[in-house]
């Protein structure tokens, strides 16, 4: 099957409290899939039921075609993940860190371990980073450390839960940047943030969760997808109006949103017209419309955080 | 795996940290008792140490006697409650598990691990005993029994050769390291139960002292036989002759059933349990 | 499912020692007479065992007889070797050492390995209570050996030391008395008394319970019991029995009455003729004078016991059965009575006490 991640009607309860509540995802091989959802909507409990870390209490997971948790000792070398920040042992340098961190499972030879650790770190920006114990490393190396275990396997599928999460400005270009490297040579990428910002500049395939339900999962080109309207910019909205009487659906200032799908067709009406026209385009939703109006009332919890 | 885990733990500053408090109090105890030569009165003070005296090769169990009701046990508290729970509040569980360690795997590997360090720590201080035994004090040499070596006396008043003594000198090693492990498991089993290895080690000691509480209690009699630490001074009973095997028998099973029910629980808990740490 | 498991294991280990423990015991239709006979001729039965002795006899007595105090009111645990009454060695463990009393024909070596001293005991008729008294086997003799067949009932089998062994209740005929019963256990296949109970006519509480938790009838060997003293060993001669029967001697005789309280005057090989022994098997009631310096001490620490009823001239006070009454008429010397006998039986034989006199 196609099928990287698939769950079926997955719900986690803690006590009485439906943390996860049936939701069915759907993320491809090829995916960068963005899974948004405000903290506490349920986001890393569903990221730990994938890894089986949390045992769901219904549900089925399908992670790389197994069945979790059950399949883990064979699928999990497969793949990467960051999950809620990262961790290490504090007294041990980096490089020891990922050593026995791949020596402590399936899917890593010894023999390459050393080539690999150095290609990772100097991958996520470490190379040079010595026999400093991880104590003295800064939030933002740390969170590098992290990203190099997640890839110490070359995996077919990366799991990250905030993965910019203590980077400046700089370092978030730089992640990026790797996502989209690593994507190209192949991997998967499941990328769970709180950031639309973030997702809409990585992701093809998003998924939104609101109070533990699925309520929207799509490719990123459909949601977006042009409305079938042009936005067009004029100093002098009422003219447009006059112009193309009946067609003008909404005026904001100096935007007004036309009916049709073809900007050529309305800008040579206008310019006909003698109406000047400062700007044109199709009209796209943004994807923040688009969760706002999925995840109704209680959106601006995603905001919250920005 | 458990290669990982003795990696990681032998390298941890604290390991040793702990090894070297634990010998701290017998160096202490050995230094005083040259200086002002007063040995405990008969029937008071930790066994062996009225002994030392007058053989200094009796020191490895006379520092054991002065570990083994307290600090012996605290450390092996601290060490294996931080097993499972001090990974889990490092964050460092997490990863273990998804690399992926297997959970059954994993704790097998931290029971090794704690094994190895109760080993190792009853053996150094077995080693720095009978080191500060042999050079603080006289290796009495028994004249004319044994040519060239040194010897003792067993409670029960005969003469042990040193081939004897070392014999049951290791044998008395051997079964304090097992009345560890049943700490170890207590301290493993609560690992699997909290995410606060400090909340580890309280509940073991928490079991540790009412246990020797009970102990002296009359009133606990009935119970008193499955109590933790019931059998732990028992390792005097190789310096029986004869050995007196009822209780050191009776000790190594209640530890072997204490043993098998936590780690068995403590499998049951953690590869059942959701890690959101 | 893996929680099962562990409930299973747990079940099944803590119910481990209650399924032991109902094991079903077989009696045997012995008479008591015949199971008195056996225990009294099991003096030469070989065996080695281990044997525990909870005493709830809390003597207030003064420090010079604190170890005999102390075997009565602690748990006391011991290992014995016994080869026959002669060759024989009882070992009271402690925790950081133990104390073995090895016993062969010209006497007796005590070993204290706390104090590394070895004490050579030669045989006297007379000695004060030792541990080894207190082994089921030698304090279930004890107490049978005066028994008369109609005190003596059988009652049901126990299991001790994980053998079959056979109930025998005696209870004494004498009023005085303050031993309601003794109840023995006495095993099937070699007569060894396993256990012993002794019950006071004062509340319910066992005032002391001795058993064997381990018996083996395989006769132990010589090199066991034996004993010399090990080098760097300090050694040296106990005479404390010898000292206080000196100190008995020297008491000049007054004239006791031929009974007392109903119980008729004895006389035992050793026992100064100012010491007056009354009684019979488990009843028995000593009377002596005692110095002055003695008494003082001992009426002091007597009237502290809470339990103590003090009147004008004695104070009287009783532990489990044993009951001692210290008395100090105005113009005469005191003398102690002690016995297991009931305090009332104590105050009536004081009673009847001529005026005694002391050693000067």
């Amino acid at each position: 099957m196609s099928g990287v991640i698939v769950t079926r009607g997955l719900v986690k309860r803690f006590g009485r409290l439906r943390a996860v509540d049936g939701i069915d995802l759907d993320v491809r091989a090829g995916d960068i899939y963005g899974f948004l959802g405000a903290n506490g909507s349920g986001k890393t409990t569903t990221v730990r039921m994938l890894l089986g870390l949390v045992l769901p209490t219904s549900g089925e997971i399908e992670l790389l075609g197994g069945r979790m948790p059950r399949a883990g000792r064979r699928v999990l070398p497969r793949v990467g993940s960051l999950i809620e920040g990262p961790a290490a042992y504090g007294h041990l340098s980096g490089r020891e860190n990922l050593a026995l961190l791949d020596a402590s499972g399936p899917g890593g030879s010894w023999r390459t371990r050393r080539q690999r650790i150095a290609e990772v770190l100097d991958q996520v920006g470490l190379a040079g980073v010595g026999r400093r114990p991880v104590k003295a490393y800064s939030l933002g190396m740390r969170q590098r450390l992290g990203l190099a275990a997640a890839l110490l396997r070359r995996p077919e599928l990366l799991v990250l839960d905030e993965p910019t999460n203590g980077l400046d400005p700089q370092g978030i270009a730089e992640v990026r940047e790797l996502l989209l490297d690593l994507h190209r040579g192949g991997t998967t990428v499941f990328l769970s943030s709180h950031l639309l910002a973030e997702v809409e500049q990585l992701c093809s395939r998003v998924g939104v969760l609101d109070r533990g339900r699925l309520v929207l999962q799509d490719q990123m080109a459909t949601l977006t997808a042009p409305t079938g309207a042009t936005v067009v910019h004029t100093p002098t909205p009422d003219r447009v109006r006059a112009t193309l009487d009946g067609r003008v659906t909404a005026i904001d200032g100096e935007r007004v949103i036309v009916r049709g799908d073809d900007p050529a067709e309305v800008n040579a009406l206008l310019v006909g017209a003698g109406v000047p026209v400062t700007g044109l385009a199709l009209q796209r939703p943004t994807l923040e419309q688009v969760v706002l109006t999925a995840t109704g009332a209680s959106s601006d919890r995603v905001e919250a955080d920005r | 795996m458990i290669l990982v885990e003795l990696r990681k733990m032998f390298r941890r500053p604290r390991t040793w940290a702990t090894i070297a408090v634990l010998n701290a109090l017998p160096i202490l105890v050995a230094v005083l008792l040259v200086l002002t030569d007063l040995a405990p009165r008969p029937g008071e003070g930790p066994p062996f140490l009225s002994a030392v005296l007058s053989n200094g090769t009796l020191y490895p169990l006379a520092a054991l006697a002065i570990v083994l009701p307290l600090f012996l046990p605290i450390a092996v508290a601290v060490i294996a409650g931080d097993s499972i729970a001090g990974e889990a509040q490092a964050g460092t569980l997490r990863y273990l598990l998804t690399r992926p360690a297997g959970r059954t795997r994993l704790l097998v590997a931290k029971l090794v691990a704690v094994m190895l360090f109760v080993v190792v720590a009853v053996l150094v201080v077995a080693v720095v005993g009978y080191v500060v035994g042999t050079t603080m004090f006289h290796a009495q040499p028994i004249g004319g029994t044994v040519i060239g070596g040194t010897g003792g006396t067993s409670f029960s008043g005969t003469s042990l050769t040193p081939q004897d003594i070392t014999n049951r000198t290791l044998m008395g090693i051997g079964y304090v390291a097992v009345s560890m492990l049943g700490v170890a498991a207590f301290g493993l089993f609560f690992s699997t139960l909290t995410e606060s290895p400090l909340g580890a080690t309280m509940g073991v000691l928490a079991v540790l002292v009412s246990s020797s509480l009970l102990f002296t209690l009359d009133a606990a009699s009935p119970i008193a036989p499955y109590l933790p630490t019931r059998y732990w001074l028992s390792f005097v009973d190789f310096f029986r002759d004869p050995i007196q095997w009822r209780d050191i028998t009776r000790g190594l099973s209640l530890q072997a059933v204490y043993v098998g029910v936590l780690l068995t629980a403590a499998w049951a808990n953690f590869t059942t349990k959701d890690v959101t740490s | 499912m893996r929680w099962s498991v562990v409930g299973v294991l747990v079940v099944l280990l803590a119910s481990l020692p209650a399924l032991i423990g109902a094991l079903p015991v077989s009696d045997a239709a012995v008479s008591a007479h015949d199971l008195r006979a056996a225990v009294l001729a099991s003096r030469t039965v070989a065996f080695s065992g281990y044997a525990e002795s909870a005493g709830g006899l809390a003597l207030p007595v003064t420090d010079q007889l604190t170890s005999v105090a102390d075997l009565f009111s602690d748990r006391t645990t011991m290992r014995v070797w016994w080869r026959g009454p002669t060759d024989n060695r009882v070992d009271v463990v402690t925790a950081t050492g133990e104390t073995g009393t090895h016993t062969g024909t010209g006497g007796s070596w005590t070993w204290e390995y706390e104090r590394a001293t070895a004490t050579r005991v030669a045989a006297t008729p007379l000695a004060l209570p030792a541990p080894p008294d207190l082994l089921p086997t030698a304090l279930g003799r004890r107490l049978l050996s005066e028994a008369t067949d109609a005190e003596l009932t059988r009652i049901g089998a126990r299991r001790v030391a994980g053998r079959d062994a056979l109930g025998l209740r005696l209870t004494p005929a004498e009023k005085a008395s303050s031993v309601r019963r003794v109840d023995v256990w006495v095993d099937r296949a070699s007569g060894l008394p396993l256990q012993v109970q002794v019950l006071g006519t004062e509340g319910s509480r066992t005032a002391l319970d001795t058993r064997f938790l381990d018996l083996d009838l395989a006769t132990p060997s010589a090199r066991t019991t034996a004993f010399s003293p090990p080098p760097g060993a300090a050694v040296r001669v106990g005479k404390e029995a010898e000292v206080v029967l000196e100190a008995g001697r020297r008491i000049e005789p007054v004239p006791l009455p031929a009974t007392l309280v109903g119980l008729p005057r004895r006389h035992l090989d050793g026992v100064p003729a100012a010491i007056g022994l009354y009684g019979r098997g488990v009843t028995l009631l000593t009377v002596a004078p005692l110095p002055e310096r003695l008494s003082d001490g001992l009426y002091d620490s007597l009237v502290q016991s809470p339990a103590a009823i003090v009147d004008d001239t004695s104070v009287r006070v009783a532990a489990g059965p044993v009951g001692l009454m210290l008395v100090e008429p105005p113009d005469e010397d005191p003398y102690i009575l002690t016995g297991t006998v009931t305090l009332d039986a104590l105050a009536a034989a004081a009673a009847r006490l001529p005026g005694l006199g002391s050693a000067r």
